[in-house]
């Protein structure tokens, strides 16, 4: 009786450990496709980095032009 | 000598009386004036003028006015200069946030809420403003 309880559970074990491996490796090929795959995926974030760069910089290169629009125009402008 | 002497002293008279007309057009309270200088319109961040309080009909059309020759101007930059035009409106936002607010009067950061600088007090410029 114990023997035999003993026998199912080895067999039983077996087959799971066998099906673990299984699913371990699918989800191991899985894994690393889904890797290769996201080097592509994140667009958006850097886009918008790019945008506040530029923004930046035609902030600098506009000051002297907003200076001068904000001085010669007190009708647009005023106190 | 002396006609070269009058004629100097001419143009600087015309320039002291130019100065002075200016300066009375300057210091005349209009509707405008009184609204700027008791903070109910002020200066916005995206380089426009807008309305703490709810104006005066003749306040309103004159700040309206205002911002849509601001925006004339703010387009004709930007196809000079081959930019948008909202981000010539930030410039200007940027100038104006720093020179064109006194003490006691209204103005806007992007964070849309409206301050009244106070004395001794520095605006928190944007942070693309170039200081």
């Amino acid at each position: 009786m114990i023997q035999s309880i003993l026998t199912r559970r080895a067999e039983d074990a077996t087959r799971s450990g066998m099906n673990k491996m299984l699913s371990l490796l699918m989800a191991a090929s899985v894994a690393a496709c889904g890797g290769c795959v996201r080097v592509q995926a994140p667009d958006k974030p850097i886009e918008i980095n790019l945008n506040v760069n530029i923004r930046q910089e035609v902030i600098v290169t506009l000051k002297k032009d907003a200076e001068d629009l904000v001085t010669s125009n007190p009708d647009l402008f005023p106190k | 000598m002396t006609r070269k002497m009058k004629i100097i002293s001419g143009i600087v008279g015309l320039a002291l009386a130019g100065a002075a007309g200016l300066a009375i057009a300057q210091t005349a309270t209009t509707p405008l004036s009184t609204a700027l200088a008791d903070g109910s319109v002020g200066e916005q961040a995206d380089g426009y003028m807008g309305f703490r309080s709810t104006p005066s009909a003749t306040v309103r059309s004159e700040v309206d006015a205002i911002n849509i020759k601001r925006r004339a101007a703010y387009t004709q930059l930007a196809q000079q200069r081959g930019v948008t035009i909202k981000e010539v409106a930030a410039a200007v936002g940027c100038e104006t946030l720093a020179k064109r607010v006194a003490v006691g009067r209204a103005y806007q950061l992007p964070d849309s809420v409206w301050r009244v600088r106070k004395a001794g007090e520095e605006i928190a410029l944007p942070a693309y403003c170039v200081t």
